[in-house]
């Protein structure tokens, strides 16, 4: 997250500002106020006579309300200033501002305080690429409010911005004449109602104002509701309690709510410009949380469910029985010019989305669940054997249908330049990645125990089971590269076995596909230095064509991507190896302050000592936020058999005790302990128990 | 165009039942610019379409020329609405839930999937 700006949000209706509160005035960051993927609010500047005022402080209250501290500039350090202003931002529907002014001089004072407030409507895309708008902005003053507009045919935005204290209303902003007696004080209150946020949705009055005294403790509730309602989390080894801690904040952060579900809430992928439904993070997220919040999965599974592909349409990358990608409502999207309405570009969501229906049923034994998706369960399965295999060679592959907006890569590693041969060189389209094949293997397993136990149809769990056993022979034939001893990342177009040793093959451990001499040659290399920089697995492995430290897919370490690998680790009996990958991500996570990015860079730790992170845009990430979580289900062995929970602790001796009481499921809660008793090895890649 | 507006109503309720809806219940109104306006009562999938306009949890209003473009797939519905060509009063998500209906073809149907061997779920 960039440090010149902080943010904050409610849904996907958020306010990214600079530390004084301003919206846009440097053009390097952008800042704003956003409602469905539009920018509201592009310029927003407090002068006081004609002056910004200075900084003093920025106090983050939580993820929805921020307070700035402000002074006027006196020009000379060792002069004090007469004045204090303090902002308080609270955002919902738009936002809600309190700007109160102190005197701290002897004589009366008369001010000229002036909000300067101006739109782009630009879409979230636009504000990525910087593009032309197509429509005509507009700025009337009417019923002592300043309104701005952006008109393009019936595509309608508006922002409405008024304050409660008497003010001169213009087309660019207010201004008040303030008094104030000695040591007086004065305040008024600004309200930015998106109130024309999205086609249907209509704002007369922001949600949260000062006056609201329900307000604040109501949203505070709920926080504490969802902090109360998780597991209890206790570890010798403190770090592991705050980590915990700051990961459920964060994911009652990022939960976002879809108008189709009812009030309840699925993981978004990323705060604050991920605050959408992404089919593969939001999927990932609710499967690391399963043990902790299982809620969330239960939301994302009807959300994407509902949204399940029902034809073929190139433009969106849509397919009968295809899960999405990404949800977007930005003029962009609604114009075509972007295929987010929705985007199925994705080859993985799908066969994830099977995974996640069977481990819910398997965590919170709500059949009913796995009966009301039968049929969109039966579609997906339909959707990887007819639509997923394009060439019918009997795996999942990629091609995008469209090839303007479209997405090159539709795998988790989804950067253009991810799927390089061990030489450095690109390979073709269309792509079966390993790891998706070993997702369809997984899904393909659990849909047979659905089958077999809910839809009452043995003959389809018989069918699943056969063709499972036969990808994972063939798999094992095809993918592997018996000079390297792992699997290759992926089989191009052209046929050909993409070389490079990646992260992905710990992916093949999760979803079980590898056999046992195979996964114990990839264990092998995911622990080895080329892969394994001591805080975690690299994305791809030093000595590689295309290996770079700072490369998004090419060496960088994804806290998620290691979550996924340890559970594989367990998954094959590698205990100590799993318990060392969950050591070293959760060390790296106290450099973060609990909250772990979405990734860092792949230097060896014993070189810099730091985990030196990735400059990404979201923080938090969900799929990063979630990664804590599954590495604890990885370090108690937490597992679902028939009505109990299995619990077989593998911890690191560096955790003297591990204590996880009442976590929700089936059995109703339970507790779940474990003692230190495995030795991981290197000082490097162990626990430090302080900085 | 008003023969195909007519025309969808009636394929409609000659279908009676829309796996796609399995799991929606709600009661529809679509007021068609010239055309007048349909009542669609869902229930759990099953399909129930009236001239006698019930009070409706979601109506969807449009002119005629782009309600017969959805129909004839030449439109997508959800741009539509997110142009502001499509009005929506009432429930957000009916209205979505509803959309797929436009965006059916016979040749890549789910309905295909009721030849699996599919039986109905005992815990639903």
């Amino acid at each position: 997250m960039d440090t010149n700006t902080v943010s904050i949000l409610e849904g996907n209706t958020f306010v990214v500002s600079d530390l004084r509160g301003d919206i846009g005035i440097s053009p390097a960051d952008p800042t704003g106020l956003f409602s469905w993927d539009t920018r509201m609010l592009s310029h927003w500047l407090l002068t006081i006579d004609g002056a910004r005022p200075n900084l003093l402080s920025t106090d983050d209250l939580n993820y929805y309300a921020i307070q700035f501290f402000l002074a006027p500039d006196t020009g000379k350090v060792s002069f004090d200033a007469e004045l204090s202003l303090f902002r308080k931002r609270m955002v919902g529907k738009g936002f809600h501002e309190d700007l109160t002014i102190l005197s701290h001089k002897q004589e009366p004072i008369d001010l000229t305080v002036r909000i300067e407030a101006a739109s782009d409507f630009a879409d979230l895309f636009e504000v990525k690429d910087d593009l032309e708008k197509k429509g005509e902005c507009y700025q009337r003053v009417e019923d002592k409010r300043l309104i701005l507009g952006y008109r393009r045919e019936q595509f309608v935005r508006e922002t409405w911005i008024s304050a409660c204290e008497p003010a001169t209303i213009d087309e660019r902003g207010l201004t008040f004449a303030v008094h104030l007696e000695p040591h007086g004080r004065w305040t008024t209150c600004l309200n930015v109602v998106a109130a024309i946020a999205m086609s249907g949705i209509h704002n007369t009055r922001v949600k949260y104002q000062h006056e609201d005294k329900e307000a604040k403790p109501e949203m505070q509730l709920n926080l504490e509701q969802w902090r109360e309602n998780a597991p209890r989390l206790m570890c010798s080894w403190n770090w592991l309690e705050r980590i915990y801690q700051r990961s459920l904040v964060d994911l009652a952060a990022l939960r976002y709510f879809p108008a189709l579900m009812f009030g309840k809430s699925l993981p978004a992928a990323g705060l604050p410009w991920f605050m959408t439904i992404f089919g593969r993070d939001s999927l990932i997220t609710s499967l690391q949380t399963l043990p902790f919040t299982p809620e969330l999965a239960g939301t994302t599974l009807l959300a994407l469910a509902a949204r399940q592909g029902t034809m073929i349409d190139d433009f969106r990358d849509e397919e009968p029985g295809k899960i999405i990608h990404e949800v977007r409502f930005g003029e962009m999207t609604a114009f075509e010019e972007r295929p987010h309405s929705p985007y199925y570009g994705s080859a993985d969501a799908t066969p994830l989305f099977l995974i996640l229906l069977d481990e819910y049923e398997r965590w919170t034994g709500n059949a009913q669940l796995v009966c009301r998706l039968e049929l969109e369960a039966r579609a997906a399965l339909r959707w990887i054997d007819v639509y997923g295999d394009r060439n019918g060679d009997g795996y999942v592959e990629y091609e995008t249908r469209n090839k303007e907006t479209g997405l090159e890569n539709q795998c988790w590693k989804d950067s253009w330049n991810s799927m390089l041969f061990a030489d450095g060189s690109p390979s073709r389209l269309p792509r079966a990645t390993c790891e998706i094949q070993g997702y369809v293997y997984d899904a393909k397993l659990r849909c047979a125990r659905l089958a077999r136990l809910f839809w009452h149809d043995p003959a389809l769990a018989e069918r699943l089971e056969k063709e499972a056993a036969e990808l994972k022979q063939r798999f094992n034939e095809d993918f592997w590269l018996p000079e390297r001893e792992f699997f290759a990342l992926a089989i191009d177009g052209d046929g050909r076995k993409v070389d490079s040793l990646t992260s992905n093959i710990g992916h093949l451990l999760w979803s079980g596909i590898a056999d046992e001499e195979k996964a114990r040659a990839c264990v092998r290399h995911l622990m080895s230095e080329q892969l394994f920089s001591g805080w975690g697995v690299r994305t791809m492995a030093e000595g590689e064509g295309g290996y770079n430290p700072i490369g998004y897919h090419l060496g960088t370490v994804w806290p998620h991507d290691n979550s996924i690998i340890a559970c594989g680790l367990r998954r094959y009996g590698y205990r100590a190896e799993a318990a060392r990958i969950a050591a070293g991500i959760l060390a790296a996570a106290i450099y973060f302050k609990g909250r772990l990015p979405e990734a860092f860079a792949g230097y060896q730790r014993a070189l810099t000592r730091f985990p030196v992170e990735y400059p990404t845009a979201c923080s938090p990430q969900a799929w990063s936020t979630g990664a804590p979580l599954l590495l604890i289900r990885a370090l108690l062995g937490l597992e679902p058999d028939g009505e109990h929970l299995l619990v077989d602790p593998a911890l690191p001796r560096s955790i003297k005790q591990l204590d996880v009481l009442d976590i929700p499921g089936r059995w109703g809660r339970m507790d779940a302990s474990g003692l230190g008793k495995l030795d991981i090895g290197d000082v490097h890649s162990d626990l430090p128990l302080a900085l | 165009m008003g023969d195909s507006i007519a025309a969808f109503f009636e394929q409609l309720a000659a279908r009676g039942y829309e796996p796609l809806l399995h799991s929606v219940s709600g009661t529809y109104r679509f007021d068609i610019e010239d055309q007048g306006s349909w009542g669609v009562i869902v229930k759990d999938g099953a399909i129930e379409v009236t001239r006698k306009l019930p009070k409706a949890d979601c109506v969807l209003i449009s002119d005629r020329e782009i309600f017969a473009r959805i129909l004839q797939g030449e439109q997508n519905p959800t741009t539509a609405f997110m142009q502001g060509k499509v009005q929506v009063v009432g429930s957000l998500s009916l209205a979505q839930l509803f959309q797929r209906l436009f965006r059916i073809r016979p040749e890549t149907s789910l309905n295909g999937r009721e030849k699996d061997g599919y039986q109905h779920c005992e815990h639903s």
